[in-house]
């Protein structure tokens, strides 16, 4: 074996690849340094220019003002029982609206039982667009504005928010499922609403109570924010004791939240294990 | 085939007995649930009848037609182009303390059970319980008025965000090949560079431009509490009565974020199918 | 969909000039083109029938000619890829045929309009190679759901199908063996298993004709054995004909009375079981090993 040549080849060879490591290496740094350039940019016109540092004070004043909000102010516990239910209803109950309101949307949208497609299509899928880019603070001011105060704007705005996701993740499994079963159906004389509900629905609830119970969950945490623009629940008792300076009290409404949300993780985890 | 017996099973029920008395319960309780959930709430079920109606009117009065030439105005724009940076900053950061925090949290390779999993646990739920907007309006109060407020909430929201997704996928990964970097006698930190993240890459990539997505839907409403962005206008608008500028600015969130939607559907789709 | 006879027509006789003889090339062997049995007029007649997939594809079937008597057990055989399960979705036009006229006892079915059409489904029933069950129902309701030509839109979205459909079901259950399997859900079902549940589903029609798509593909040889038993001793039990594709020559040759061969989505042979010879075998599978 003609051990010179062999291994000046292979030294040619690792040469060539600790080269091209090199030069992957150079270009990958250079864009990690483009993108912390850019970063730094962004970051100094933002917040260093945008932000008045004389307000701030110094870092202890801060932490001074953090000190304030703790301990959680206990004596407003009683205050916040009836809106920590009313944000639980109205997470519920918006829930449940937004699940009856996204059938005909999903009917819509899913293109293998969409009526008119590709333009009933294009229009479900739109409603579904709208209902996911809308936050729900605007949905809250829409409702608000439409239908006066309370907790009702509230369940409409979080249903109207809702219908989007769970339209979207049910038309997608409606386009998945296996068309065998429809063949039958259509073959023993059945129309297209007993296909509907004989072959495409077995297949489908189980996606669609999952994404329900996944919304509703979400939703406790929307739900809490109502407040905010008067449409009912924990957001205005925590909007008034902000107004109030009484930062203890604000700890309590945060606490007050995270139970809920608490309590609605378990639930759903044990609905889920229930129901699928 | 076995011969069938004379007196076969001749009676059928879809629902046996108890079974049936159990769904039934449940169904009643539930039902009981949501009308006194709508009691509670004062809600009178006539009264939605009629509100489809009212809304479309009201929209239809006052908010139409959207005055575009106010959003299309310079100093807007420039809000916009902050909200963006926002997001972007957000993200970023967000993204980086949710790297770490996920690792802690996922149950399979936390490198503590005792105390960074409940840490990183607990973190992610915080972050995530609470809305952004409260986020926004308690950095406010602390900081003041302005963007640095805006990207401080969103960042705590997109740790609460990617967190618990990063956390999921990790929890989903191959046992065996964290175990064969564990077995070169890598520490926890080399385990999860070579062990971990290789898996996760792609998934986490997508989650990464998620993040974004969601992120800048936020960023654009922050500023309603004055955490900077284009909310700031909408709270003006609305609080000066002016509908139909309300109207415009409505749109732009809209289309923006729809945009921002599809590059990211865009986005993701092409980094899945690399 | 209505095959206006002009354009019928002009396909047919397109068809016949590229194909030869008269669009039959059948090898006509011993008594040749047997007849529907002495029970009378054939329940179903084929005329004709030509489809293609899309509007410019290859014809799958070419001019197809069979009629099915009140007696018979008719096994279509041919190679993979003739056209034989083309030719059973078309006579319930679960594919649409582009020409020719399907008759089941006098109805032109390729004339109606799709509401007449679900009607006249309902009067065949229809076995798959695949099952073609749904899942996550049970098998009672998978059984029952061969109702619904006859139950009404609104009871059947309710599932309140009448007390004579359940007792049938309960009947037939018993008879195809799975009298124990009531409540199950379908997909804890073995595969043999599986195909009983649609036997059930295509009996429940009370049809006229059963219609069955390589009913034996997915299934174990054993089990293929007993499933072709059951479907032959059933329709003789209830006097309904049978036409049934079949990959497995040797279960056609065993269970048929009557074998056609198709190949190309042509109808290369017609005759009884035992008059299938080497020649006859070599024009429907030539080039096929056998």
């Amino acid at each position: 074996m003609a051990a010179a040549r062999g291994s000046s080849e292979g030294v040619r060879r690792s040469d060539a690849i600790v080269a091209r490591r090199r030069r992957d290496r150079m270009r990958r740094y250079g864009l990690y340094l483009l993108a912390f350039v850019i970063l730094a940019w962004v970051f100094h016109s933002t917040v260093v220019e945008a932000t008045d540092w004389a307000r701030i004070g110094s870092l202890g004043s801060v932490l001074e003002t953090l000190g304030r909000f703790l301990p959680p102010d206990l004596s407003l516990a009683p205050q916040l029982v009836q809106p920590m239910i009313e944000t639980f209803m109205m997470a519920l109950l918006g829930t449940l609206l937004g699940a009856f309101l996204s059938v005909p949307v999903i009917w819509l949208g899913a293109y293998n039982i969409a009526p008119f497609a590709p333009v009933s299509y294009a229009i479900g899928r739109g409603l579904m667009t709208v209902s996911r880019s809308v936050h729900e603070l605007v949905w809250a001011l829409i409702f608000v504005a439409a239908v006066g105060l309370g907790a009702l704007p509230g369940i409409l705005a979080v249903a109207f928010r809702s219908i989007g996701f769970i339209a979207k993740i049910t038309a997608e499994a409606i386009e998945n499922i296996d068309r065998r079963s429809l063949e039958a159906i259509y073959a023993a004389g059945g129309n297209r609403l007993q296909v509907l509900r004989y072959a495409v629905m077995p297949q489908v609830l189980p996606t669609f109570t999952s994404v329900v119970i996944f919304e509703w969950d979400i939703n406790i945490r929307r739900a809490s924010i109502m407040g905010l623009v008067g449409a009912g629940g924990l957001g205005l008792t925590f909007y008034r004791q902000m107004a109030m300076f009484n930062y203890a009290g604000v700890t309590s409404v945060i606490v007050a939240i995270l139970v809920l949300i608490g309590i609605g993780e378990v639930v759903s985890y044990l609905l889920r294990r229930r129901m699928i | 085939m076995t011969a069938p017996s004379a007196t076969s099973r001749r009676r059928w029920r879809r629902f046996r007995y108890p079974d049936s008395l159990y769904r039934f319960a449940a169904l009643l309780l539930f039902l009981v649930l949501v009308f006194y959930a709508l009691d509670y709430l004062n809600v009178h079920l006539e009264r939605l009848a009629d509100v489809g109606g009212r809304v479309a009117v009201f929209l239809a009065e006052r908010y139409y037609p959207p005055d575009l030439a106010y959003v299309t105005d310079a100093d807007y724009l420039a809000y916009v182009g902050e909200t963006m940076q926002m997001a972007l900053l957000a993200t970023v950061f967000g993204l980086a303390l949710a790297v770490p925090l996920a690792w802690f949290a996922a149950f399979n390779v936390s490198p503590s059970r005792r105390f960074f999993y409940p840490l990183g646990r607990f973190s992610i739920t915080g972050a995530r319980a609470i809305h952004e907007t409260i986020w926004a309006i308690l950095f406010v109060n602390l900081l003041g008025f302005g963007p640095f407020a805006g990207v401080l909430a969103l960042t705590m929201f997109s740790i609460g965000f990617a967190g618990k997704l990063m956390a999921e996928e990790v929890e989903g990964i191959d046992r065996g090949q964290v175990d064969a970097i564990r077995a070169t006698g890598a520490g926890p930190v080399q385990v999860l560079i070579y062990g971990v993240i290789p898996q996760v890459k792609v998934a986490w990539t997508g989650i990464a431009i998620y993040t974004w997505d969601v992120a800048f839907r936020a960023a654009t409403i922050v500023g309603f509490f004055g955490a900077g962005g284009m909310g700031w206008y909408l709270r003006r608008t609305i609080e000066g009565l002016e509908t139909e500028r309300t109207a415009a600015i409505i749109l732009t969130i809209l289309a923006l974020v729809m945009a921002s939607e599809a590059l990211s559907a865009w986005a993701r789709a092409r980094v899945m199918n690399r | 969909m209505r095959t206006t006879t002009s354009y019928a027509t002009s396909v047919r006789h397109a068809l016949t000039e590229s194909v030869g003889l008269a669009g039959r090339t059948a090898i006509e062997v011993g008594s040749g083109r047997t007849g529907p049995g002495a029970a009378g007029d054939a329940v179903l007649r084929i005329d004709g029938l030509c489809a293609r997939y899309g509007k410019a594809g290859d014809f799958v079937l070419k001019n197809i000619d069979l009629e099915v008597g009140a007696d018979d057990f008719v096994a279509i055989i041919g190679p993979s890829g003739a056209g034989k399960s083309t030719l059973i979705r078309c006579i319930n036009r679960l594919v649409e045929p582009v020409a020719g006229e399907i008759l089941l006892k006098g109805t032109n079915l390729t004339a109606l309009s799709q509401r007449q059409l679900r009607r006249h489904r309902r009067r065949m029933g229809m076995i798959f190679q695949e099952f073609n069950l749904v899942e996550r129902m049970s098998v009672m309701d998978n059984v029952l759901s061969g109702r619904l030509g006859y139950v009404g839109v609104a009871r059947s979205l309710f599932k309140l199908f009448p007390r004579a459909d359940i007792e049938a079901a309960l009947d037939i259950l018993e008879k195809v063996g799975l009298g124990e399997f009531v409540d199950k859900r379908a997909d804890q079902l073995s595969g043999g298993q599986r195909q009983r549940v649609g036997i059930a589903r295509a009996l429940i029609q009370d049809p006229e004709i059963l219609l069955v798509d390589e009913p034996t593909s997915s299934l174990d040889p054993k089990i293929a054995r007993d499933v072709m038993t059951l479907i032959r001793d059933m329709s003789r039990d209830l006097g309904v004909p049978v036409l049934c594709n079949i990959h497995d020559l040797q279960l056609a040759l065993e269970f048929a009375d009557r074998v056609v061969g198709v190949q190309g989505g042509e109808k290369m042979f017609e005759g009884r079981a035992s008059e299938l010879d080497r020649r006859a075998l070599h024009s429907i599978y030539a080039g096929e090993v056998l």
